[in-house]
């Protein structure tokens, strides 16, 4: 019997289904047109298709994974549920208020995002705690009960529950929430505590109405998909990927949707971090390079960067996320002379339709992806495994007319476009990476995504990275990743502590409370013993600042050992980040994490023989690509990469063509296809 | 040698001007996270009252950080003041510099403690460092002048050679009400300038000196350029405005004056017959109006342009020595955001005859401040809480205006109630907007909101400074002014004096802060939105129905 592993990245044109025969190591990849009114139909079609077609008769499928953007998509249309919500006396306005700055410090015009509860439908009652979690006053049931018949009355389909210091003390929180569960019969409910225990009650409160405003949209997504799985005999119980990267099942997800708004973008961190495993690469900056936008982030010691807030669409969200960046610049962002007379590319884009000028559907200013034809760097004939016609002139002429603005030729305009496209990408590799205390030259490059490979060995050498690793299939990396992907749950405590042997026992009690509740969620998801992992983590400050940087917390038996190795270890980072340490002062905790993660089985995938280095059995053809360093044509051979194997390598300038993606190496570049067919590109000793 | 003449002048191409002028900005964004995720005082680490700058050799302005407009008046002005000061052949690396003085720092008040490093490469001075803080400190004092004010330091070296002058931050540490805070924030300061050094190195070595001199030219050239393509879109003309500026430091209600000329694509601006400077710590030093100005024509002309000194070329700004708008030593000068703020209303309110489609109605008009201080009875030390308040942003030619933000030359944030009450023996009751204070309109104004703060302590020190409690923010084209600032005590605090006074534990008082002016007349509003305005309580039903004529019921 065949057991199948199954990963569904549906996105707004194309639903990748990506299948794992767990007996053979053998990947599939089925493409379909996405059905946006209900994307659950295209999803429960494809697996069906895929299993009937890469999996025989008596297919099992063990694992399906899922990642989705019905959260992200809502949240940036607006069509969230109609919500309500109930908050303390006196700061219903919260919402409005925020942190009381303005979107744009010099445009008179920017507006700030629209509140996700319009105002009406925030209730106030009497309730108060102080910041040690003494209770100044208690609500009165019969005041949350008249407010809770008020939102029925006004047909919300959601309600949130938001106090300040809820972190502290959520008794009050958990009996509106009762009450509300009691009254509006059906509706979405949810606390913040729950979602988000943490300091800050503006971010907090912002993160309850997202989840809020979530809920329905999500519950109703989710009851639509489940049922049709099922007819499409996938009996095993579905698992939907979070913004932290770990999955996470459909049940905690229609609780807690905001986790999920950033689910796309993760998972192609996931299947980036799990490429390097397989070949032994653990530090790694991940670049995903799309139509319109490009994502970047850090994976170090084979884990993740990850962060705890992020602004979305112009609402704070703080849960658990991967640290993703995310820049306007992709194939089809648009170049321009401003009125300064400087070349910029983006953030404006045109998108996949009508796309770039080269695609012939009607756009006429130029972008990244007309530059590269421009050049040649990309096949100015047809791209796509021939898919799509391409149509160079136009786009010459085009890039041409802009660069009679800036007093160049057509060519050196196209490579400036990519020059410009390539450091506003840098920079947002240095926000994550030297920002953070990490030196990029450390770190292996990891393109993928349409664009990824085309810009990566410009990019490198932008930043100064000597190793490139090129996935085998860099156009389905998400959908990979999906079936890599552990499960994972986030737990969280927040308990100011000073380091010292006074709070011993409070450290010892706040991390057995969070394996203890790992453990409850371990036994609700059936994750076996052996299969359970636990990271202990701690963020800390100097008691006075309010920034706190996540340190590892030892587990360790002796007193002093523990606090020692706390020290120890926000020495470390603190100095990484700021160059210097503050020995005089105290050293406080503030919350302590756990994440838990379900380990999945990965698949073992076999090497490659070494076929030899002479790769001119893949090579096809050969084209002249505009080189800006010598202002020339020079002739490039082009290799297809199906053909391409282990062992082969590449002198640059070359071009490696293939369905999804196109890969180029630079002159002064070698490539070398790895044992898992990945290609590695390093920079000669020049 | 004509060679070399030729390469000197000869321009880079603006894809490396560009790249480069990026890889600045984000070492002045870097240096302003490390200053906010190490300091310690709410001001900072929370309120984010701070801005980062990196200049280049001479003094010249290459990036001013996102962060708050009014500072690049204390920022710009500070390496001249290092350098009429210093010998340049006396700097040396590892030196870093601290100045607030008004009259011999380049500051413009003395909580704003600018802190300079020169960045040497290969033994040469090739740029500066610097950032600015508002260290909430120098409470309850005077403001007849400004030896009343403060601590004065023009500027000296805190740190010589990378080693601190432990007899200079003794001696400021000694002037200050809070010291610990202030240790911890400057080496905040410190550490957020050493990134800055360093990473302005890095990039030295990457594109050598002689091509980054060169692409600093570029850089403000092109800002330039775009600020005067922007000039040019506004008609030529001259334009002239008047206001009235009153503030709870000052008995009398002063007018301000503006005349704007805008000939192709220069600007000028005089603010000739302004009142004299005043008693009051409200005057303004030059350094200080050339800031609000370049604020105020940069939102009208290209609210994108890179912010650098080429951006002030085209605009001219003149105002009489001794005057409120060029004050001269030893006026004071510690709440002169106030009537900055101001300034930038009479400048658009001039502009609004050029451009009526870009100028929006007035917004608040004022940095809404107060101060806490006292003794925490929780710790038995002194502390300082200091919290500018937002209010309502104009209403624009197409749209309402936003309700409850900081505006114009400031945009600090607030400090949430969680921090403040964990921090300092108060408690917040209420944080809410003011109904009716935005201007009615056919595009209504912003709100401005109520903070209610209670003192848990007896002999709680509270200083407030506000402006357009006597005057409003006005409304154009039709639309109407919005709500005023005052002030709501509880039965039993005593009248304060000069807006300052004393809270015995338990006590209360709630700032209500101004609201903004309308656009358009309120007869042409969308009965849809008045109906929403009223749902949401934003207008009262007597609004809806006097003003827009809404049938309400009662």
């Amino acid at each position: 019997m065949t057991s199948l592993r199954i990963g569904v990245d549906s996105g707004g044109t194309f639903t990748d289904v990506c299948l794992l025969d767990e007996t053979t190591g053998q990947f599939s990849v089925w493409k379909l047109s996405s059905t946006p009114q209900d994307p659950s139909e295209a999803i429960a079609n494809g697996a069906r298709e895929a299993v009937e077609r890469f999996g025989g008769d008596d297919a099992n499928v063990s694992f399906f994974g899922h990642g989705t953007t019905v959260a992200t998509n809502a949240l940036i249309q607006g069509r969230g549920a109609r919500a309500g919500l109930i908050t303390n006396d006196g700061f219903r306005d919260l919402l409005d208020l925020g942190r009381q700055t303005r979107p744009h410090l010099y445009d008179l015009q920017t507006d700030k995002p629209i509140p996700l509860i319009p105002r009406d439908r925030r209730l106030e009652v009497s309730e108060r705690l102080l910041y040690d979690g003494t209770v100044e006053r208690e609500p009165s049931e019969d005041e949350v009960r008249t407010m809770a018949r008020k939102l029925r009355d006004m047909d919300v389909e959601a309600a949130a529950v938001c106090f300040l210091y809820s972190f502290v003390s959520p008794a009050h929180e958990v009996m509106v929430a009762r009450i509300l569960e009691e009254e509006l019969d059906g509706a979405f409910v949810t606390a913040s505590h729950q979602v988000c225990p943490e300091f800050r009650e503006f971010e907090r409160l912002s993160t309850t109405v997202v989840n809020a405003f979530l809920g329905p949209v999500m519950k109703g997504y989710l009851s639509r998909l489940t049922p049709r799985l099922k007819d499409a005999g996938i009996t095993v119980q579905p698992h939907i990927t979070q913004s932290n990267g770990g999955t996470i099942t459909f049940e905690t997800a229609s609780t807690l949707p905001v986790r999920t708004v950033l689910s796309g973008p993760s998972t192609g961190v996931v299947g980036a971090l799990e490429t390097g495993r397989i070949v032994g690469v653990e530090d790694i900056i991940t670049f995903d390079m799309g139509g319109t936008s490009t994502d970047v982030s850090l994976i170090q010691n084979a884990r993740p960067e990850t962060t705890t807030e992020a602004i979305v669409h112009g609402y704070p969200i703080k849960v658990p996320m991967i640290d993703i960046h995310t820049v306007g610049a992709g194939g089809g962002s648009i170049a321009y002379v401003d009125s300064g007379g400087f070349l910029k590319v983006g953030p404006r884009s045109a998108g996949a339709a009508p796309g770039p000028i080269c695609y012939g559907l009607g756009n006429d200013e130029p972008t990244v992806t007309d530059a590269n034809v421009v050049m040649q760097i990309l096949n100015p004939k047809e791209l796509l495994g021939g898919r799509m016609p391409i149509d160079r002139d136009p786009a010459f002429r085009a890039i041409e007319k802009l660069g009679e603005k800036l007093g160049l030729s057509a060519l050196d305009t196209a490579a400036g476009i990519i020059r410009v496209v390539t450091a506003n990408m840098a920079r947002a590799i240095r926000l994550i990476s030297v920002q953070r205390g990490h030196d990029p030259r450390e770190y292996c490059l990891m393109p993928f995504g349409g664009g990824g490979p085309v810009h990566a060995g410009r990019l490198a050498r932008e930043l100064g990275m000597r190793r490139i690793l090129v996935p085998r299939n860099p156009g389905i990396l998400c959908a990979m990743g999906l079936l890599l992907t552990d499960l994972r749950h986030d737990l969280s405590v927040t308990r100011k502590l000073p380091v010292d042997a006074t709070s011993v026992p409070a450290i010892r009690d706040a991390m057995r409370a969070l394996r203890r509740d790992a453990d409850t969620w371990f036994e609700k998801e059936n994750v076996g013993s052996d299969r359970r992992r636990l990271v202990a983590s701690a963020d800390m400050r100097y008691a006075g600042q309010n920034y706190e940087l996540n340190v590892p917390v030892p587990d360790l038996d002796d007193d002093a050992a523990l606090l020692d190795g706390l020290t120890v270890n926000f020495n470390e980072a603190y100095s990484r980040l700021y160059d210097y340490t503050a020995p005089d002062e105290a050293i406080e905790i503030v919350t302590f994490r756990v994440e838990a993660y379900g380990l999945v089985e990965k698949p073992q995938f076999t090497e490659n023989a070494n076929a030899g280095a002479d790769a001119s059995a893949a090579a096809i053809d050969s084209r002249e690509i505009y080189m800006p360093e010598s202002s020339t044509f020079e002739t490039a051979h082009i290799f297809d990469r199906d053909r391409l194997q282990t062992g082969n390598r590449i002198e640059g300038p070359a071009v490696i063509e293939q369905m999804d993606s196109t890969t180029f190496i630079l002159p002064g570049q070698t490539a070398t296809v790895d044992a898992y067919h990945n290609i590695v590109i390093e920079e000669g000793d020049a | 040698m004509p060679d070399e003449t030729r390469i000197e002048t000869a321009t880079v191409d603006p894809v490396t001007v560009e790249v480069i002028g990026n890889a600045i900005a984000s070492i002045a964004d870097e240096m302003g996270e490390t200053l906010i995720r190490a300091s310690y005082s709410t001001n900072i680490k929370e309120r984010r009252d701070c801005s980062t700058v990196i200049f280049d050799a001479t003094g010249r302005t290459l990036y001013q950080a996102e962060h708050i407009p009014i500072h690049l008046g204390s920022l710009m002005g500070v390496v001249s003041a290092i350098l009429e000061r210093h010998d340049v052949s006396e700097i040396a690396e590892g030196d870093l510099f601290i100045g607030n003085d008004a009259y011999t720092g380049g500051g413009t008040h003395l909580p704003d403690i600018v802190a300079a490093s020169p960045i040497f490469y290969e033994g040469a001075l090739v740029g500066w460092a610097t950032n600015l803080a508002h260290h909430a400190d120098f409470v309850d004092r005077g403001h007849a002048h400004i030896y009343q004010e403060g601590l004065r330091i023009p500027p000296i070296r805190l740190q010589r050679g990378g080693e601190m002058q432990q007899d200079v931050l003794d001696l400021v540490l000694l002037n200050c009400q809070v010291p610990k805070e202030r240790q911890a924030d400057l080496r905040a300061q410190i550490a957020a300038n050493r990134f800055g050094v360093q990473r302005f190195q890095a990039m030295c070595e990457r594109y050598g000196v002689p091509l980054l001199t060169r692409v600093f030219d570029e850089l403000l050239d092109y800002a330039e350029r775009r600020m005067r393509a922007g000039i040019a879109t506004i008609p030529d003309g001259t334009y002239s405005f008047e206001d009235q500026f009153e503030c709870d430091e000052l008995e009398e209600i002063l007018t301000f004056r503006v005349r704007i000329e805008v000939k192709g694509d220069e600007i000028e601006l005089d603010f000739a017959n302004n009142p004299p400077q005043v008693r009051a710590g409200l005057n303004m030093v030059e350094t200080a109006l050339l800031a609000t100005v370049y604020y105020a024509v940069k939102t009208v002309t290209d609210p994108d342009a890179p912010p650098n000194a080429g951006l002030f070329r085209p605009i001219k700004a003149t105002a009489e020595p001794g005057s409120i708008l060029n004050a001269v030593s030893p006026a004071a000068v510690n709440g002169r955001t106030n009537t900055c703020q101001r300034v930038v209303d009479v400048v658009h309110g001039a502009l609004a005859q050029a451009v009526p489609d870009r100028i929006i109605a007035a917004c608040n008009g004022a940095v809404t401040s107060s101060t806490f201080s006292g003794v925490n009875p929780r710790t038995g030390n002194f502390y300082v809480y200091l919290e500018t308040l937002g209010g309502g942003f104009g209403a624009r030619a197409t749209k309402d205006g936003l309700d409850g933000v900081q505006v114009h030359i400031t945009n600090t944030s607030n400090l949430p109630v969680e921090g403040l009450e964990s921090e300092y023996p108060l408690r917040v009751e209420r944080y809410e907007l003011e109904r009716d204070s935005g201007g009615d309109g056919k595009w209504r104004g912003g709100l401005g909101f109520r903070r209610q703060i209670r003192s848990l302590h007896d002999e709680c020190r509270v200083s407030m400074r506000g402006t357009r409690a006597r005057s409003a923010p006005w409304g154009l084209f039709g639309g109407h002014d919005g709500g005023s600032y005052h002030v709501e005590s509880d039965d039993g605090v005593a009248p304060f004096k000069l807006s300052a006074g004393l809270l015995m534990e338990g006590q209360s008082i709630a700032i209500v802060t101004p609201g903004s002016g309308g656009y358009g007349p309120p007869e042409e509003r969308d009965p849809e939105l008045v109906q929403r305005d009223l749902r949401e309580d934003r207008i009262s039903p007597d609004v809806a129905r006097d003003v827009y004529g809404l049938a309400v019921e009662d």
